[in-house]
């Protein structure tokens, strides 16, 4: 009878398996061939030929290669379907900013006129080939689904409304809009995760709290420093007003950390409370200090590596173009840096702000 | 940017006391790694091989370094290890499909006045940054995976392989959840000024999903969760064959 049982829940979890396998590949055939779906011309590359290869180096003593190629391939939308067309793409091998272009690839094109040139590589399908393999893996795995995904699409929904509301205004509300966004995404991922408790409002106040405190005092002492050293008009894509990008940016990636601090705080003191049910309010504050303070040291390391990995390629640039590492550093990595550092106060303040409210709220509980 | 050095220190030094000393060190190691393999990068080396040492090095400072327990440090460091092996496995093959390295239009301003001609191979750089950005979120699941998997099976008596893997599912839940939430936040903080910048070229969705930047952020998003995802049963995995070790070794 239990053996039964359990064969009848393998055989419906391999068939779910199955099912979102056939999905995914479905979805990622479908993408290969929605040219139609594109207003743009695109194109199948069938043919590649270099015409020409010269190798340079510039006034920085870098070697590169620069490649012509002549790209020939056939429309697989618009008007002009099943025509061939030969285009010419000029590429440096070590692409930065240009692009290679292989047999099979499809090429997106803009035409201007009668005149075709090269766009871009269309990249959906990879994308969607990519998202398939993660709900493949998600499923393959005992994992609660249900709760990720929801949290997952609920928050997505949410940044959507966010960016339309920015274009909307044309970045005239920011940092209101992100302080909202912030609120509901945090509580969002909360009420998921925890379920719509005590103990979920309680995690709730302690990461707004904490992530308010260490935003202001850190704005505080950026304004008491004049912003010395924190070259606020490089923020990503020069997007201003410069100071809002850049706390908005913090805010969103900060909050995370916190929310991930403060549930590990909370949750580890009621256990503790249960466990021990006479439990000081001061012995619980004490113990959340010492269970946070093994947690800084990761959560910081989570961001910083986050934070680096995103400037890379920039870095490279200007080391590349003769920069001294002083001055390559100055210009891609102290906004970075002003970002860690008032991440890292926000999650260091958080341990305390967690330790008290939690202590405080759990101690007047009778159960 | 002094003030905000000074008060990230004092605080960290309040909270956590003689703990604080060892963390500044942490991170000064890793910092000082992450400088290193830059200028390596531009030195020359090949760019994979230097992100792979500079990446161990990287992993055992935040390991060993943070983690007490031998032995959670050591199945942690082993699952990272693994985990790093196979992102670069999945991370090559997706990149080269989606010829998503460098930098895009929306960068033009920036890389005015620069010689793009940089010698430095960005597809293989376009590897490395996944790789580094997936350094933090890997160590950190491993270890709290591992330790709350560890805690679990010693005060268990006996153990099947299930059991095992079905304690390390209910651990790695909610940990993966938090993990989504700060793969998605950090999601967010990047790309809304990369959406807005776009918007304002007025673009169309079908360049949006095509973009290369916009492709480049969600792929790496996607794969740090997939490392992430494999981070349960390869730790479930190890802890298994540890206890099953241990307890083969007794009875003999």
């Amino acid at each position: 009878m239990n053996n039964n049982l359990s064969g009848e829940i393998m055989k419906k979890k391999y068939l779910r398996i199955c099912i979102v396998i056939v999905i995914a590949i479905l979805a990622v055939i479908f993408t290969e061939f929605d040219a139609f779906l594109y207003k743009d011309p695109i194109i199948k590359v069938e043919n590649i030929k270099t015409l020409e290869k010269s190798k340079n180096t510039d006034q920085y003593k870098n070697t590169d290669t620069q490649v012509t190629q002549r790209v020939t391939g056939r429309f697989l939308n618009t008007a002009k379907r099943g025509q061939k067309i030969s285009l010419k793409n000029t590429y440096y091998r070590s692409q930065l900013t240009d692009q290679k272009y292989r047999v099979g690839q499809q090429v997106m094109l803009t035409k201007t006129g009668k005149h075709y040139s090269i766009n871009d590589v269309k990249r959906d399908t990879v994308l969607v080939f990519t998202i398939g393999l993660v709900m493949v893996l998600l499923f393959c795995m005992q994992f609660s689904r249900g709760k990720l995904l929801t949290s997952v699409l609920l928050n997505l929904v949410v940044y959507y409304g966010f960016m339309k509301m920015l274009i909307n205004t044309h970045n005239s509300i920011l940092l209101l809009m992100t302080v909202i966004t912030a609120l509901l995404i945090s509580g969002i991922a909360l009420i998921v995760i925890l379920g719509p408790t005590s103990d979920a409002l309680m995690a709730y106040s302690s990461t707004v709290i904490s992530t308010t405190v260490s935003i202001l005092l850190s704005v505080l002492l950026l304004n008491l420093s004049n912003n010395s050293g924190v070259h606020m008009e490089l923020t990503d894509f020069g997007l201003q007003p410069y100071f809002s990008v850049f706390i908005s940016q913090v805010i969103f990636s900060v909050l995370g950390v916190i929310l991930d601090e403060t549930m590990d705080i909370s949750s580890s003191l009621i256990e503790m409370k249960k466990e021990i049910s006479d439990v000081s309010e001061k012995t619980l504050f004490k113990s959340g200090i010492n269970i946070g303070r093994e947690l800084i040291g990761p959560l910081i390391n989570i961001l910083l590596f986050i934070v680096i990995a995103e400037h890379l390629n920039v870095v490279l640039l200007y080391l590349s173009n003769g920069n001294s590492i002083n001055y390559t550093f100055e210009m891609t990595l102290s906004l970075g840096l002003a970002q860690l550092l008032i991440s890292g106060i926000g999650i260091v303040l958080t341990v305390p702000i967690t330790s008290f409210i939690a202590s405080k709220v759990i101690t007047r509980r009778t159960v | 940017m002094l003030y905000l050095l000074g008060a990230f220190v004092i605080l960290l030094l309040l909270v956590a006391g003689s703990r604080g000393l060892s963390l500044l060190f942490g991170l000064g190691i890793n910092i000082i790694s992450i400088v290193a393999l830059l200028i390596l990068i531009a030195d020359g080396f090949n760019v994979l091989i230097t992100t792979a040492i500079v990446s161990v090095i990287i992993l055992i400072v935040a390991i060993f370094m943070n983690v007490e327990n031998p032995s959670t440090a050591n199945i942690a460091f082993k699952t990272s290890l693994l985990i790093m092996v196979v992102i670069v496995l999945i991370t090559i093959p997706i990149e080269y499909w989606a010829s998503a390295q460098g930098m895009g239009v929306e960068d033009q301003e920036e890389l005015e006045g620069f010689s793009l001609a940089a010698g430095v191979s960005f597809p293989q750089l376009a590897v490395a940054i996944i790789v580094v950005n997936s350094l933090g979120v890997i160590s950190e699941t491993s270890v709290a995976i591992t330790s709350g998997l560890n805690e679990i099976v010693e005060n268990k008596p006996t153990l099947t392989p299930t059991e095992v893997f079905n304690d390390g599912f209910s651990v790695g839940n909610r940990i993966l959840s938090t993990q989504t939430n700060t793969l998605l936040f950090n999601f967010f903080a990047t790309t809304f000024p990369l959406f807005f910048l776009i918007h304002s070229l007025n673009d169309n969705v079908g360049e949006i999903i095509n973009d290369k930047l916009v492709v480049a952020e969600v792929i790496t998003m996607l794969i740090c969760a997939i490392g992430v995802i494999l981070t349960v049963p390869i730790t479930s995995y190890l802890v298994y064959r540890r206890v099953k070790n241990k307890s083969s070794k007794e009875r003999i």
